[in-house]
């Protein structure tokens, strides 16, 4: 890939060249990516950007309203403040926020590269939508021409419930389509896991609608690999913001600075894992062993990475360690510090990209047009207040009864809905184990 | 970002919408009144989530980073914290707040309670200049031309003297065709009111009495404030002698001490003489009690005050008695058997938070 030259971008001048030594010192590395687009906003635009996933064309809805409401509330009282934004698509377009200092602008524009060339080579996104930014924009039109249509009400409230059926898709699917070079076409047919594709498929619901479902569908579809890959591609991205900006980019003059922007965000978190600074460290581990880390990059998603890189001497090293609530003192504690049990407990959150495992098992199994649902329990339970209102979605969009099988704890659930009402009864616990599907070497 | 803006007003229009349902729950709790800002109210709503299948926290646990040994508390040692955020993308139950306008949060109350609007006594219709560039006229200056009903004039005029020419539409404004925007004044009733907030504040007056009389106060301010151009809040505490504060001393003031109801309705009195006439002022005394008053003779003098001072000089004279633990509520009786024939005084007697709801109700739905 040569180097592009330049679309519209609101860069100063001075930026701008920064952007363009970066991307050459990026480019020495090895980094590749599709043409780079920044353009730069005041914290207010970004952060109405940001509300909508990263597309300012994004269809009109409340949620994204929410969302803007609470990022500038944040970014208000301080709380919190978006560094920078950058979408998968081709060109790469970046949003940077005018108010950040010159360092800032050329850590996050160093950091940006390395997204770029993740989404560029990681398999995962290698199905995805490289011009989402314009079907974005279709989906809007198409969403304002259906509210013209049918009114505001209407479209909200399907796409309210369409929307909470959102994440009932199949993370491997798209990939598995790609590597067979066919369009995934096996939906419509239980078992499986993309309800979504078999909604769009088989629910009895009016034209207009099916639209909606399709444009839900295909966006969480485009989101799903950034969702199963969130901690390598930040710390890819850190991982190379760190080796280019301190590898002559900087100023002398700079580097307390950015030591001190860069460890922020890569800082230890005792009540969660920091994406930046488990990612940055899972590569700089296997840079250490010698791996080759861009073949790392191409091959896995978070799950397959850590199952291939996280030892004993990793998990020492980082400080891994398992919490939990002590019921005795009801303290949030340390519980464990096993290796062996971290990573599992890792790679059990992270298999199916965050997920609960839901599959569609059978349709209509006792002949009353049902949905027969079941949630793979990997000893998470799910909440079940909304797991009820869910199944009322669902039951709506479906015009059926549906019915779920999870556990809590250990005892089997049934939560059936009429379409009216959820009524959740005692089962024998379903003897399901999750299969995770093997990711890894293709 | 004119699109997100479209998205945020939608989003507050749902949330108006929930307020308005649980204005219920507003009434009774004092959430809202220490969010109070000059014009608006923050509220703070739960986010509104749309349901989906997520998991749950049957154990709060899950894969950490840092120092610490098997047993130890999380976030004892935190010298490690310091993590800036930069990863904000986690899901949680996030509270978000709300601005309404007062003006709203009265027209919601108004609704919910399906209070009448005041008619302000008296007939004080003061014209006031409105300000408003609303009207037309033949003359102005140039700035001020409307270029719309210019043209029009225009128009009109080529049209009736026969020269409109379809193929050649050329219209071309006279002198007299000019209009110009002026101002239009109308008369605007001059209202302003006084709210005076009398509380016992003597030993009796515990902490959830004075809660409730707060949230009955601010319910009766906002409505009293949507209805009214001008307001003044007046705040007198009393035990056995009264006194003027502000706002804040009146809910946190603690006294202890007897209890004598007439020194504060003796200096309420004093101010609607000096400061508050009556020609100008509508006037609303509100006092809050748990009923107890020293002695028999005080009570009589503060029948006596309302029947012969009071009373005629206000729109109407609430008394909102406050069950406490100590009160006997003897002071609502002898209201009610003394003047409880006037209409411009009203009692009510709250015994919980849930009956707050209704003493307004009773308060306002006169429409004095």
């Amino acid at each position: 890939m040569q180097f592009a030259r330049r679309r519209s971008s609101s860069l100063t001048p001075e930026l701008a060249l920064w952007a363009e030594r970066i991307e050459k010192v990026a480019r020495g590395y090895g980094l590749d990516f599709y043409e780079l687009v920044f353009e730069l906003l005041d914290a207010k635009d970004v952060n109405g950007i940001a509300a909508y996933g990263g597309f300012p064309v994004r269809y009109p809805s409340w949620r994204f309203g929410m969302e803007f409401e609470r990022l500038e509330k944040g970014y208000e009282y301080g709380l919190s403040k978006i560094y920078e934004l950058v979408i998968n698509n081709d060109p790469v377009v970046a949003y940077l926020v005018k108010s950040n200092s010159l360092l800032e602008q050329k850590l996050v524009m160093a950091h940006v590269c390395g997204h770029a060339d993740f989404f560029a080579h990681n398999c995962w996104f290698q199905a995805t939508d490289r011009h989402m930014l314009d079907t974005m924009g279709q989906h809007s039109t198409t969403v304002r021409r259906l509210v013209d249509r049918h009114g505001l009400e209407r479209v909200e409230t399907f796409m309210d419930a369409a929307l909470s059926l959102e994440n009932l898709l199949d993370p491997y699917l798209p990939l598995r389509g790609h590597l067979a070079k066919t369009k995934p076409s096996a939906l419509g047919a239980p078992p499986t896991y993309d309800i979504l594709g078999f909604l769009c498929e088989r629910a009895p619901v009016e034209d207009w609608q099916r639209e909606i479902l399709r444009i839900v569908r295909a966006e969480a579809y485009y989101f799903q690999p950034q969702r199963m890959t969130k901690i390598m591609n930040e710390g890819w991205a850190s991982f190379w913001h760190s080796r280019i900006l301190t590898g002559g980019v900087l100023d002398a003059s700079e580097i307390v600075d950015f030591a001190d922007c860069h460890s922020g965000a890569t800082a230890r978190a005792p009540g969660r894992v920091n994406p930046y600074k488990l990612g940055i460290e899972l590569f700089r581990y296997a840079e250490e062993l010698g791996h080759d880390v861009f073949a790392l990059r191409r091959r896995h998603n978070d799950a397959s990475l850590i199952d291939e890189l996280v030892d004993q001497a990793f998990v020492e090293r980082e400080m891994l360690f398992l919490y939990g609530k002590n019921s005795r003192t009801a303290r949030t504690e340390v519980t464990d510090r096993d290796w062996r049990k971290v990573k599992d407990r890792l790679l059990g959150e992270l298999a199916w990209g965050g997920l609960p495992q839901i599959e569609l098992v059978a349709v209509d199994a006792r002949g009353k047009g049902e949905l027969s649902l079941l949630h793979h329990h990997d000893g998470r339970d799910l909440q079940l207040a909304h797991a009820r209102e869910t199944l009322l979605r669902l039951s709506a969009v479906w015009k059926g009864p549906v019915e779920l099988v999870t556990r809590e704890e250990s005892e089997g659930r049934l939560l059936a809905c009429d379409g009216k009402e959820v009524e959740v009864s005692e089962i024998a616990a379903p003897n399901v184990e999750p299969q995770a599907e093997q990711s890894g070497e293709h | 970002m004119f699109r997100i803006e479209v998205d945020r007003a939608r989003f507050r229009e749902i949330v108006r919408g929930r307020i308005r349902q649980d204005l219920r729950k507003y009434l009774s709790n004092s959430e809202l009144i220490a969010r109070q800002g000059e014009h608006a109210v923050s509220v703070p709503i739960p986010q509104i989530e749309l349901p989906r299948f997520r998991f749950g926290e049957n154990q709060k646990a899950g894969v950490g980073q840092g120092p610490g040994e098997k047993g130890e508390a999380l976030g004892e040692k935190d010298g490690e914290g310091g993590g800036e955020g930069a990863a904000g993308d986690s899901e949680g139950a996030h509270i978000l707040e709300v601005e309404v306008e007062l003006e709203e949060l009265a027209e919601m109350l108004g609704k919910e309670l399906q209070l009448p609007n005041i008619q302000p006594r008296g007939k004080r219709d003061i014209a006031t200049e409105g300000g408003r560039y609303n009207g037309v006229r033949r003359s102005g200056p140039d700035s001020l031309r409307h270029m719309r009903r210019t043209f029009k004039a225009a128009l009109l005029r080529t049209i009736s003297s026969g020269d409109w020419d379809p193929a050649n539409p050329k219209v071309v404004p006279d002198r007299e065709d000019q209009r110009y925007r002026a101002r239009k004044s109308a008369p605007v009733p001059d209202s302003s009111a006084v709210i005076f907030h009398m509380m016992d504040v003597s030993g009796s007056m515990g902490r959830e009495q004075k809660e409730i009389v707060r949230i009955e106060a601010f319910w009766i301010d906002t409505w009293l404030r949507s209805q009214y151009r001008n307001i003044e809040v007046v705040y007198i505490v009393h035990d056995a002698v009264a006194k003027v504060v502000d706002q804040n001393a009146f809910f946190h003031l603690r006294e202890s001490g007897g209890t004598k109801i007439s020194s504060a309705y003796e200096l309420a009195l004093k101010l609607i003489q000096e400061k508050y006439r009556t020609e100008d002022w509508n006037i609303y005394p509100f006092h809050y009690s748990d009923g107890d008053n020293w002695s028999a003779r005080d009570t009589e003098r503060c029948v006596a005050l309302l029947r012969d001072e009071i009373l005629p000089r206000c729109n109407q004279f609430c008394y909102g008695q406050v069950k406490s633990a100590y009160g006997s509520g003897q002071f609502k009786k002898d209201l009610d058997e003394a003047l409880g024939s006037d209409e411009r005084l009203v009692t009510s007697s709250v015994s919980d938070r849930g009956d707050i709801a209704a003493a307004i109700r009773l308060f306002l739905g006169k429409g004095r």
